[in-house]
């Protein structure tokens, strides 16, 4: 099987290095972006089979992010998960239709985080 | 030898994976250069040196300087004089080559020598190079062609490099060291976050009014999600909240261990007031029995100050011995967990306070009247009964049983020559009678706990069809608690013995509750009411009766003094 590889976009690095190294010891290929705007490019040249992307980040929100993706047909079919601050709920209307399958609030399990990942890489899962 | 494919450095004697991994980095620059690179350890020997080199440095360089070479002793002797604060040292140690020697540093300690090795502008096969060639058994004709190849170095320049190399492998040694550190940082962060949201996770559980073996149970299954453990389990043992021990997860004990089990753990907690931990059971004199079911025991008290409630404990961290980080993990958890066992308790304490209040009041109002003992109770659970059936939350419902037990409150305000009347009331004494809700409206008023049960006591005497009182409100705008006391009310009087008549049978009771639905009662209420079948109120009923028998003999005494 070949190895999965995982964009990671958030503008606080603590939770870059938290999130890279649980995936990569979990033998994933992490590449990592600190804005919206690196996560767009990054997302072009690289193809990733998943995208986990905070909420609140500079030059493009997260849902501003997936919006992006979603026009590009080369990009339309990754998905993603939602890193949200605790407490911030996002309405259903605003993420609909936009690739994003789970949504996880900070301060998150890593270990759920893994296995949550494992779960819509497993499924097979296309952004709707 | 051994060759490590990763970096493709020829590696002897493991100077740590590091030291590699730098070489291998900046080795190509130096094959850029036409240098030849060479790590040597503190006391001469050669690491490792760069396979990939030109022949020259590979096959010549290289192996003259191995051990047991031709000038094994020289370079013992120079190294031994290389310091931390040296600066690069040419040596001439190898005919036609010119070598030179920085220290490279760990924790300002000389690890090892960098040797970077130029060829000289005069390289011809002299005496010497003869000589050294014979020995190494190369042909001194190829030497010299291979060196040919090989752009050469003066001694100042040879020198420079060195110095760059050696911040090379600085930086590059630095960061492989920064690298490592990051990761056993973000190790530890990955831990506090695991860690965080499963005290967030329990403390979100922490509802007082929920079942303590209901918390404790997920909090266990919470814990072992992070820790990884084959048992994880819950003793309380203080008379404040004692219950069965509880174990979860895959070591099975008998009720009789695991009660052993708590019993011990009880009193070791109790002793020293922290966490035990025991990284072999089977060898501890007091654990021995525990041994054929489980390896390691970790377990920490569940305290308030110095009171030992409980305890909450692991059994076989499935990846090896427990450790400080299990331990602190633990301690958090039931520092959290104790702070809502002890408001579990006082919670429980002040509503078992308030409940045997509001029964001694009920039982006061009850007792002056001898028919109609246990009344406010029946009707109570009656209500809280129907409550429950029309689909009302837990709380509601709780709050209608004592709406239910509190109804009547008010008729302490009214004579006991009226309540007890045999006969008929006349209108004044009526009237009297009918001041019993707002009455006791007026006495709960005071309460706040209790201001939310006031529509229960103030409306259980209104009728659906407006012809109630105090207020005379119909329909649905008599609020709900009211049209549910005021069903469970009038059911209870038909069925109990008053002083004026017997009892009905409860068939009777029900076909006129049928037969006022819609006049006197709320018809979609009545209709779940009577859905309610004869066994459940026989039932209800039977509970009720050893209360009874208390309420009874309170009375009694009441009446006796």
């Amino acid at each position: 099987m070949d190895t999965k590889t995982i964009l990671v976009a958030d503008d606080e690095s603590h939770i870059l290095h938290v999130v890279s190294l649980k995936l990569r010891n979990a033998g994933y290929r992490v590449i990592t972006a600190r804005d919206g705007r690196e996560a767009l490019e990054a997302a072009r040249h690289e193809r990733p089979d998943l995208l986990i992307t905070d909420y609140h980040m500079p030059e493009l929100s997260g849902l501003e992010l997936c919006g992006l993706l979603k026009q590009d047909p080369a990009t339309a079919g990754i998905p993603a998960i939602m890193l949200t601050a605790r407490g911030y709920f996002l309405d259903p209307a605003d993420t609909d239709g936009s690739g994003i399958l789970r949504m996880l609030s900070k301060p998150f399990s890593p270990r759920q985080l893994l296995a949550t990942v494992n779960e819509v890489l497993a499924s097979g899962a296309r952004a709707a | 030898m051994s060759r490590t494919k990763a970096t493709g450095i020829i590696e002897r004697n493991a100077g740590g994976g590091e030291l590699t991994a730098a070489l291998a980095a900046i080795a190509p620059h130096a094959r850029a250069a036409g240098l030849g690179l060479l790590l040597a350890g503190p006391d001469g020997r050669v690491l490792h040196q760069d396979p990939s080199a030109a022949p020259l440095f590979s096959r010549y360089v290289a192996a003259a300087l191995e051990r047991g070479g031709p000038v094994e002793a020289a370079l013992a002797h120079r190294a031994e004089r290389i310091r931390p604060d040296s600066p690069p040292r040419l040596w001439d140690l190898v005919p036609g080559v010119q070598l030179c020697a920085v220290p490279v540093l760990q924790r300002r300690q000389v690890v090892a020598i960098l040797i970077l090795a130029g060829r000289r502008k005069a390289f011809s096969a002299t005496e010497d190079l003869r000589r050294l060639c014979d020995r190494l058994k190369l042909d001194a004709g190829w030497l010299c062609q291979q060196a040919a190849r090989v752009p050469s170095t003066s001694s100042r320049r040879l020198v420079i490099e060195s110095r760059l190399f050696q911040s090379l492998l600085r930086d590059r040694l630095r960061t492989a060291a920064l690298e490592e550190e990051l990761n056993s940082l973000s190790n530890q962060l990955a831990n506090a976050y695991e860690e965080l949201s499963l005290i967030d996770q329990i403390s979100g559980g922490m509802r007082v009014n929920r079942r303590r073996a209901d918390f404790f149970r997920q909090a266990c299954l919470d814990v072992m999600q992070v820790l990884a453990v084959r048992g994880m389990g819950v003793i309380l043992h203080h008379e404040k909240c004692r219950q069965a021990p509880a174990l979860y997860g895959q070591v099975s004990l008998s009720d009789a261990q695991l009660n052993r089990l708590a019993d011990q753990l009880a009193q070791l907690l109790e002793q020293r007031k922290g966490c035990l931990l025991v990284n072999s059971l089977s060898t501890d004199p007091a654990f021995a029995w525990l041994g054929e079911h489980a390896t390691r025991l970790l377990a920490v008290p569940l305290q308030r100050g110095e009171q030992v409630l409980g305890g909450l404990f692991a059994l076989d961290k499935t990846s090896g011995d427990f450790d400080s980080v299990d331990t602190k993990l633990l301690t958090s958890i039931a520092n959290e967990s104790a702070i809502y066992l002890e408001n579990a308790v006082l919670f429980g304490d002040v509503h078992d306070l308030m409940m045997g209040l509001l029964h001694s009041l009920t039982s006061a109002v009850d007792a002056k009247d001898a028919y109609t003992c246990g009344h406010s109770e029946r009707v109570a659970l009656l209500s809280r009964h129907l409550a429950a059936k029309i689909g009302l939350g837990d709380s509601a419902v709780e709050r209608i049983y004592m709406a239910g037990l509190l109804h009547d409150v008010g008729k302490i305000g009214v004579p006991e020559s009226v309540l007890q009347k045999t006969g008929r009331l006349t209108p004044e004494e009526f009237e009297q009678m009918k001041k019993h809700p707002e009455i006791g409206a007026r006495i709960l008023a005071d309460v706040r706990q209790l201001e939310d049960i006031i529509p229960g006591v103030l409306y259980h005497h209104e009728r659906y069809d407006g012809r109630g009182y105090p207020t005379g409100l119909a329909g649905r705008d008599i609020p709900l608690m009211g049209r549910i006391i005021c069903l469970a009310d009038c059911f209870d009087a038909m069925t109990s013995n008053r002083t004026y008549r017997r009892a009905f049978p409860l068939e009777v009771a029900l076909s006129e509750i049928r037969r006022c639905s819609g006049t006197q009662f709320d018809p979609a209420l009545a209709e779940v009411f009577l859905r309610i079948s004869c066994d459940q109120f026989r039932m209800l009923l039977r509970d009720h009766q050893r209360q009874a028998k208390r309420l009874l003999e309170l009375q009694q005494i009441l009446r006796a003094s």
